[in-house]
């Protein structure tokens, strides 16, 4: 059989061009996640991606398959009111930094410990760039290029994978766009994965954060297995610099989901009032 | 004797006590007990602040005939001790016709309720309990409170049995025993209650809370996100495992902002979804019933209102969330107000609030309160309604399948995830017709336009208002004041004066025509309604639908506004 | 970057399937950047990507026509040898700018062609198999003229070593 796996990840990508600047890199993420997606032979009327508000939320438009372009920071609370109603389906969460980390940061912590099966990608440029260059919560704190904190944010950075864990999150990874094989086999294993699986992918924003060119030199690959145990997985993230890419840690934990198995009527629960 | 004289009689007892002494839980049985004699009965709450063992009052109303309100006056008040008592002296209004009975162990009865001149019957509680194994003082309270408003002894046992079934048998034969010795302390009772007419098959005992939880359901309701907060926290807590029974889930969120979010994302799956809050969490929620609005998605929140502004009074009820509930959306957001009428109509209006949501694609709120949600009533079951409504599903949809299609009537055919060839990426932002983002001058009209004809156009039927009597004096008003409304209406009409009252309980989209001509040749029109802010008078004066000399009523809570009050403010000034 | 990279390619049927690949994913990203290009109202440029995406898609006849017959393994997205972290003939992205020129563009598609037949090359020199190196070395050659194709036709451009000019609009702000 010949190999169709690139024509099948077209599937998967609607016909909306995506208004991305051109060295965006959430074009490789959505490469990817097409990859991983025909990868994983999933109908794509099965999968739907929710995202919020931001350069990366767009993302569910360019994919083909059933998407919801939500409020800003509420992806999360979105996919986990859709799963569990709709266990059959595949759900997958999307976003930036500034969406996820920051208005999002209290849905974060909820959804990596309540543990519902889904995905989520949160595509990391350390800057706020749909409104023109803020910092955000994973920029680091000399950065001065923005105007809303000219003295750079002075505040240390928020670090979504530590963060994750301590949340209880059973499945951490971290993907480089510039890395686009490394990130579709890391997309297809989180969505794989029974439960919320995290995955932060660097992703440089051209536009507003060109200095993160770099970043291809700085990156580099986890040279381990994933770990399967949180104490290992703390002490690997501690000591982490940010730019180490992998699974970082999976470890398969109680997965939240409501039954939705009927066992009485209404008129049977109408009883109770009954005099 | 009471001002009830124009209606059949009812009468109203109080009971209130403090540290764990029982006040409510007798109350509840004293409810219960009034039902097996055949009467309908109302019962609300009232509280300190302490979470436990603090001062707490039960007020019960009972009588022949459907109660919808407390009345003017209470005819007995029981004091179980007087601990921080005067907390509740406004909300107990004593006079010289009305009783007082205590245990004199426990004090004197306080200058702020023995100053209502009310005739102070000392009896011996406390001996009676003690002498009895597992005595409480609430119980013998109970049986002298029986005996007094001539409820015959078995419904009183009956009562005890119900409410304190899963309580054990020690429990229950103290009690039992309390509520005979009790009984037989008590000097004369007031004039017998009359028999009941027919039997009392069919009615039901419910809360608020727990109404609107079976409006949910029977709407088709199955999932709910939920984040606690008073006055909502019991629906939510009466829904989680009754939804689960039914085959849906209940998710308790981090927070509002979660909750609103959640059942959005599951209401785009195609269930129906709904959360219950009140105005703090109405307040952040907003920006997701905006979402819900722009993209079409189903929604129900019940808020049950509470006073207001910000934090305000938790316990308390009040009708001060219309402005919030009718504008509270940036953008111009048309959605669905409701707001039920009484407690049994909360089953109605929080079923027909799901039903139009789901198949007007829109927001529905419903404008529950705490006088509402945490009082319970005796009342006729609640008449299993039909569900012709539905959400109108696109299971097949063809090539060019548009999510947010122009039609006729402005409700587009939704496909849900899982049918094939039926993808679209619901959105926020303004679309067009596909559901691709537009800022588009022609599509921002057109969608619009769309969202706003869809609820216009929509044939709500007779069940926008309820409306009772005719007359040159017009009183309209809206959600749990309708009670004091119609029972003043009824003693105007027993007096003399012709009255037609109109109930609102659907608030937006304003039935402008209807209203007009329910109004029509009114020669005095009062707005009544329980805020600080005169929000419906407000409202509909903007809209254009009151006539000119219109007057309002409007007190804020905490307070009930009772039918008396609204008696005197009409008449005054005619 | 994929771990069996020190794997050589052992069959034919392997090595096609690597080519189909290579040609597809380079098809593909060439449209993408002509997408983007057009959006970001580049027109020149973005029918110049259109255009490398279409040799791209003929590339791929070729390579199908060649497999005529044969079973091609089915190979997951990151386990392709290649030799570098994406594949060959894939646009670097961040070399991109919707301000970039003719110039700039064929200078992209010249490097990841002398990239695929870089690739080829190291096929034809290291794989165990004669049949592989035989035809690999072919396809070597084959993309040894698609990249004297490209010096051609840069030369004909007459380019300039520049940078991208300055942009002198401000950044929007869509939402």
């Amino acid at each position: 059989m010949m190999t169709v796996a690139a024509l099948r990840a077209k599937d998967y990508k609607s016909d909306i061009k995506p208004v991305w600047c051109p060295g965006c890199g959430d074009f490789a993420v959505l490469s990817a996640l097409t990859k991983a997606l025909a990868h994983l032979e999933l109908p794509k009327e099965r999968a739907a991606l929710i995202s919020g508000i931001g350069c990366s939320s767009r993302l569910p438009a360019y994919i083909n398959a059933y998407g919801f372009h939500g409020v800003h920071g509420r992806a999360l609370a979105a996919a986990s009111g859709l799963k569990a109603a709709r266990p059959d389906l595949t759900v997958l969460a999307v976003g930036g930094d500034g969406d996820g980390f920051s208005i999002g940061g209290n849905h974060f912590l909820h959804a990596c410990r309540r543990n519902m099966d889904m995905t989520y990608i949160v595509m990391d440029n350390e800057v706020y760039g749909m409104t023109k260059g803020q910092a955000s919560p994973t920029t680091g704190p000399d950065w001065m290029d923005s105007k809303m904190t000219p003295h750079g944010p002075g505040v240390r950075r928020f670090q979504p994978a530590a963060i994750a864990l301590a949340a209880g999150a059973g499945f951490i990874a971290r993907g480089f766009s510039g890395d686009p094989s490394g990130l579709t086999r890391i997309l297809a294993a989180a969505i794989e994965y029974p439960g919320f699986a995290f995955v932060q992918v660097l992703s440089p924003c051209p536009t507003f954060r060109p200095d993160h060119r770099d970043w291809k030199e700085q990156v580099h690959g986890l040279e381990a297995e994933p770990t399967g145990n949180a104490v290992e997985a703390a002490r690997i993230l501690q000591a982490d610099d940010g730019m180490t890419t992998g699974i970082l840690y999976a470890e398969e934990l109680p997965v939240w989901q409501p039954r939705n198995q009927a066992s009485a009527s209404i008129t049977e629960i109408e009883e109770e009032f009954r005099l | 004797m009471n001002s009830d004289s124009s209606s059949a009689r009812a009468l109203s007892v109080a009971i209130t006590g403090s540290g764990g002494s029982g006040a409510v839980t007798a109350g509840l049985i004293l409810l219960e007990a009034a039902a097996r004699a055949g009467c309908y009965g109302l019962l609300t709450r009232s509280s300190g602040p302490q979470i436990r063992g603090g001062e707490s009052a039960a007020m019960v109303r009972f009588g022949m005939q459907p109660l919808g309100c407390m009345g003017d006056r209470f005819d007995l008040l029981v004091g179980l001790d007087w601990l921080n008592v005067n907390r509740f002296a406004d909300e107990i209004p004593l006079d010289g016709e009305g009783v007082i009975l205590f245990d004199p162990g426990v004090g004197a009865v306080p200058p702020a309720l023995a100053g209502s001149g009310a005739r102070q019957v000392p009896l011996p509680l406390k001996e009676q309990a003690a002498a009895i194994d597992g005595g409480r003082l609430n119980m013998v309270a109970l049986g002298a409170v029986g005996a007094i408003c001539g409820l015959p002894r078995e419904a009183l046992a009956a009562g005890v049995e119900r409410v304190l079934a899963d309580k054990g048998g020690g429990v229950l034969k103290a009690s039992l025993a309390c509520v005979a010795a009790g009984y037989g302390l008590a000097p004369e009772p007031f004039a017998a209650l009359p028999a009941p007419a027919g039997g009392t098959d069919g009615r039901w005992n419910i809360g608020g809370n727990e109404a609107c939880g079976v409006g949910a359901l029977r709407g088709g309701v199955r999932f709910v996100a939920a984040y606690p907060i008073t006055p909502a926290s019991e629906m939510l807590e009466w829904l989680a495992p009754r939804l689960e029974q039914v085959g849906g889930s209940l998710l308790q969120a981090e927070d509002e902002l979660a909750s609103i979010n959640m059942i959005i994302g599951a209401s785009f799956g195609g269930v129906p979804s709904l959360t219950a809050t009140s105005g703090p969490g109405l307040s952040l929620m907003l920006e997701g019933l905006g979402l819900a609005v722009a993209s079409e998605i189903p929604a129900v929140v019940v808020n049950v209102m509470r006073g207001g502004p910000s934090t305000g009074i938790p316990t308390k009820s009040e009708q001060s969330d219309l402005n919030i509930a009718l504008h509270g959306m940036h953008g111009d957001a048309p959605h669905l107000v409701l707001a039920p009428l009484s407690i049994r109509d909360c089953v109605f209006t929080t079923q027909w609030a799901v039903e139009l949501a789901e198949h007007l694609q829109t927001v529905a709120l419903v404008l529950s309160d705490q006088s509402l949600g945490q009082s319970r009533v005796i009342t006729e079951a609640p008449v299993r309604t039909p569900a012709p409504l539905a959400r109108r599903v696109e299971e097949e949809p063809e090539d060019d399948y548009r999510r947010y299609a122009l039609t006729a009537d402005g409700i587009s055919p939704m496909t849900l995830p899982g049918i094939p060839g039926g993808i679209y990426t619901a959105d926020g932002l303004e679309h067009n017709e596909r559901g691709t983002p537009s800022s588009q001058a022609a599509d921002h009209q057109a969608q619009l336009d769309k969202r706003l004809r869809k609820l216009e156009a929509f044939d709500y039927g007779p069940a926008w208002a309820e409306q009772h009597g005719a007359g040159p004096l017009a009183i309209v008003t809206w959600g749990s004041t309708a009670g004091a409304v119609l029972e003043a209406a009824g003693r105007l009409e027993a007096g003399g004066v012709p009255v037609r009252v109109i109930a609102l309980r659907l608030l937006a989209p304003l039935r402008r025509a209807a209203l007009a001509e329910a109004l029509g040749g009114a020669e005095s029109v009062w707005v009544v309604e329980q805020n600080h802010g005169a929000q419906l008078f407000r409202y509909l004066h903007a809209e254009q639908a009151l006539p000119a000399g219109a007057r309002s009523l409007a007190r804020p809570g905490p307070l009930p506004l009772r039918p008396g009050e609204i008696v005197d403010a009409v008449t005054a000034t005619t | 970057m994929n771990a069996e990279s020190d794997q050589p390619i052992a069959t034919v049927g392997e090595l096609l399937a690597h080519a189909l690949e290579l040609e597809l994913e380079s098809a593909e990203r060439y449209r993408e950047l002509a997408d983007t290009m057009q959006v970001h109202n580049n027109p020149d440029v973005a029918s110049l990507f259109h255009r490398l995406a279409t040799y791209g898609d003929a590339h791929a006849r070729e390579v199908k026509q060649r497999a005529a017959g044969l079973e091609l393994p089915t190979i997951a997205p990151w386990d392709f040898k290649w030799t570098c972290p994406d594949a060959p003939e894939s646009a670097c992205a961040e070399d991109t700018h919707y301000l970039m020129n003719r110039c700039q563009a064929l200078q992209l598609a010249l490097h990841n062609e002398t990239r695929g037949q870089l690739f080829y090359a190291a096929v034809a020199e290291s794989a165990p198999d004669p049949d592989v190196r035989f035809i690999a070395a072919e396809m070597a050659a084959e993309e040894e003229q698609h990249v004297a194709m490209l010096q051609e036709w840069l030369a004909r451009e007459q380019c300039r070593a520049e940078e991208p000019p300055e942009d002198l609009d401000p950044p929007n702000v869509s939402e």
